[in-house]
């Protein structure tokens, strides 16, 4: 039975630091099936392959010498996800031609890990299917992963409170109502992560601030909100979606009456939101 | 020759053990006559009935298991004549049929040979295997299977196995075929249907208690129950629908309705189970077989070929390729407008299928504007793109009916809407479980929520 395979949802700053997960660490159900995919495994223990991301497609490259390949940048709040369509990967590669930087799309792919020397190990997701969304999907999806992120850091730090390791770790998670699979990964990522608190803290404080980033219609207060539709609008009027010159923006703002830290706090959560960008050093531009 | 063959036999009795006794020689001795050569039969009949036999409770039975080993006590058994096709010389053979027990649930059995015992003995089973008959786990006896009859056994006894089990809606599955249970009546229409050439009243409509909804069908009459009575059902079989559980009352079924004073103490009234249902994780859909009438959410991350424009056979409504239809031929197609779509969130991923209302409702095209586009568009997947354009990606919500198939989990799609949930609410009481961090706090800043 070979049932369609669940994308997971995780933020950039994980997926990055996921390895390999070696097929002899896996079930032995699993490993009976000649066609089960090619797992990676997170510090915090989650197993995966594909993944369904949504960000900011900021930069996106045609990098094929003889055949057609292309390779892209999409940037969430806690990083960034390197992704490649080539020739077998048809329909991301017809939305790749033609989708213009920077904008918000949601993309489904495979985890691929290219390891060429020991130490140096390059995560990036192979596209399947990809489409331009908006900023309420993009938003949804931020708190969709955050919200299972939190649940899985939980869980990872309760299992490293406790101090079990191996077959005894995992039955106490079971006991606890965390999955079979997760369980299993957890397990797994303890013996291998050499820093997993250091890495959850990291993990932790990247989704609060990407949190803290996400525009809400409806939240901040009346002024808060108007000073940073103000600032977006002169962003806009500046540069359009060629992007200005940082500095440049932040006298322009002063001089007509907008204090400099909110011009920094605002560009600041326009940054880390992901409604604009720096293409250069020093330029920022808007996206969308 | 048998220099050739002692070897694999000799292999085949350390393997299988008894080989006369189970049967195993003769299934051997047939390969034989067909010139296999005995090293591949014997590798044939290892990878039949060799690997490790699983010892099974009723209740872990699932389709297609090979080679298992079951214990229980018969509860119904009965035997019928079967005709042998045309062109094979054997004798009518006959085919024994029945129900067997044990303290975790029955299941059906057919067996090609004659079995020890009869009703009330407990049987035990070796190499028996299961497969789906009318969507329903069997057990199937073979010739191989070894069947002996256990004297002194714990199953329980006939009186206690041959009640019907007291189950919540959630529980009833394949592996019922006879419950009890309290509900209370959700939705009730009266239907005439043709059965045997003869015209039958037929009740039916959906049951709910706190856990679940199933629908139900009634061949009696239920004088005094309407939509919204609280009912005890007694001895109601249970038939499989499309992977779906529905209750069937029948003349031998018990209905009655529950007290007030009794109705108090119920987990549920009809207020509340009339409720729409919860949106649930896709990870808990798939974790049942089936269930009717759900909610879910997630992101649709692929919309999948066979969506769009279509052709159905006027006949039979199956989807017609180039004119021509799997059953009926040459047929002038009906157009018909459908989305299948992967819904995905993070926990599970499900295949649903939208009919064609619910296509145009959330592709905001009717049948006919999408006919324009396919008109007006040299590619003959221009509705197929278009849909994948606009629905790649979106949160949706949706409620129906799923079903486990070959393929992981289909739901057929009843109700779709986009779920107006409250992300700046969710996203302040994650950053409260997230709670601080001293390291951080010095640069705090950007925007405060609300």
């Amino acid at each position: 039975m070979l049932k369609r395979e669940v994308a997971k949802r995780v933020f950039a700053k994980e997926f990055e630091a996921c390895r390999e997960l070696e097929k002899s660490a896996r079930q032995a159900s699993e490993l009976a099936d000649s066609k089960s995919p090619n797992l990676l495994i997170s510090p915090l223990g989650l197993i995966l392959n594909r993944v369904f991301v949504v960000g900011v497609l900021t930069e996106l490259d045609s990098i094929g010498t003889q055949n057609e390949m292309w390779k892209a940048r999409i940037v969430d709040p806690t990083g960034a996800f390197t992704v490649y369509a080539g020739q077998y990967q048809p329909d991301a590669s017809i939305f790749f031609s033609m989708v213009r930087v920077p904008i918000f799309i949601a993309l489904t792919g495979k985890a691929r890990i290219y390891e060429p020397e020991p130490g140096s190990v390059f995560i990036s997701i192979r596209a399947e299917e990809a489409n331009v969304v908006d900023e309420e999907i993009r938003n949804r999806w931020v708190v969709d992963t955050a919200e299972q992120s939190v649940d899985r850091l939980e869980a990872f730090s309760e299992a490293l409170e406790v101090g079990y390791r191996g077959e005894a770790l995992r039955e106490y998670l079971l006991e606890r109502g965390v999955s079979e699979e997760f369980a299993e990964g957890i397990s797994i990522a303890l013996e291998r992560e050499r820093f997993p608190r250091e890495f959850a803290r990291q993990l932790r404080a990247s989704i609060r601030e990407g949190l803290k980033a996400l525009d809400f219609e409806a939240e901040g207060t009346a002024e808060a909100a108007d000073q940073k539709e103000f600032v977006l609008e002169l962003l806009r009027e500046m540069g359009g979606n060629k992007g200005v010159d940082y500095a440049a923006f932040v006298d322009s703002a002063v001089a007509k009456g907008v204090p400099e830290e909110v011009v920094e706090e605002v560009v600041r959560s326009l940054l880390a939101g992901g409604q604009c960008y720096e293409p250069r050093i020093g330029i920022i531009r808007l996206v969308g | 020759m048998d220099e050739k063959i002692a070897p694999q036999l000799e292999e085949l009795t350390r393997a299988l053990g008894d080989l006369e006794k189970t049967g195993i020689r003769t299934e051997f001795d047939k390969l034989l006559a067909y010139r296999v050569p005995p090293e591949l039969a014997k590798e044939s009949i290892l990878r039949k009935f060799g690997g490790k036999r699983k010892i099974l409770k009723v209740k872990d039975l699932s389709a297609s298991l090979k080679n298992i080993e079951i214990t229980g006590r018969i509860l119904d058994l009965g035997e019928k004549a079967i005709r042998p096709q045309e062109g094979v010389q054997e004798s009518p053979s006959r085919l024994y049929t029945g129900v067997l027990a044990d303290e975790t649930g029955s299941v059906m059995f057919s067996s090609w040979k004659e079995l020890p015992g009869s009703i009330g003995d407990v049987l035990n089973i070796r190499n028996a295997y299961t497969r789906l008959w009318q969507n329903r786990i069997r057990l199937s006896i073979g010739e191989q299977s070894l069947v002996s009859i256990v004297p002194n056994s714990s199953i329980p006894p006939l009186s206690e196995l041959s009640e019907s089990p007291a189950k919540k809606l959630i529980d009833i599955g394949a592996a019922d075929f006879s419950v009890s249970t309290v509900a209370c009546v959700l939705q009730l229409s009266h239907r005439e249907v043709l059965v045997r050439g003869k015209q039958s009243k037929v009740i039916s409509g959906v049951l709910a208690d706190e856990t679940s909804r199933l629908p139900f069908t009634a061949w009696v009459e239920l004088p005094g129950i309407d939509i919204g009575s609280l009912i005890r059902v007694e001895g109601a079989q249970i038939r499989m629908f499309r992977g779906m559980p529905s209750i069937n009352l029948v003349s031998s079924t018990r209905v009655s309705l529950v007290g007030p004073e009794e109705a108090e103490k119920l987990a549920f009234t009809f207020e509340s189970a009339a409720k729409e249902p919860a949106l649930l994780k896709i990870e808990e859909i798939a974790s049942r077989d089936s269930m009717f009438d759900v909610a879910t959410a997630g992101n649709v991350v692929s919309v999948r070929p066979g969506s769009g424009i279509i052709t159905r056979c006027p006949e039979c409504s199956r989807v017609v390729q180039k004119g021509n239809c799997r059953v009926h031929g040459k047929v002038e197609g009906i157009r018909d407008m459908r989305i299948k779509a992967v819904l995905d969130d993070g926990t599970g991923a499900m295949f649903v299928m939208f009919p064609r209302e619910l296509a145009e409702t959330i592709y905001g095209k009717t049948l006919e504007e999408a006919e324009q586009l396919m008109f007006s568009d040299i590619s003959k997947d221009a509705v197929y793109e278009d849909l994948r354009r606009f629905l790649t990606g979106r949160y949706l919500a949706v409620r129906g009916n799923a079903s486990q198939g070959e393929y992981g989990i289909s739901f057929v799609a009843e109700s779709s809407w986009v779920p107006e949930d409250d992300l700046a609410v969710r996203a302040v009481e994650l950053l409260q479980r997230l709670g601080q961090d001293e390291e951080d706090s010095g640069f705090e800043g950007g925007i405060n929520l609300a």
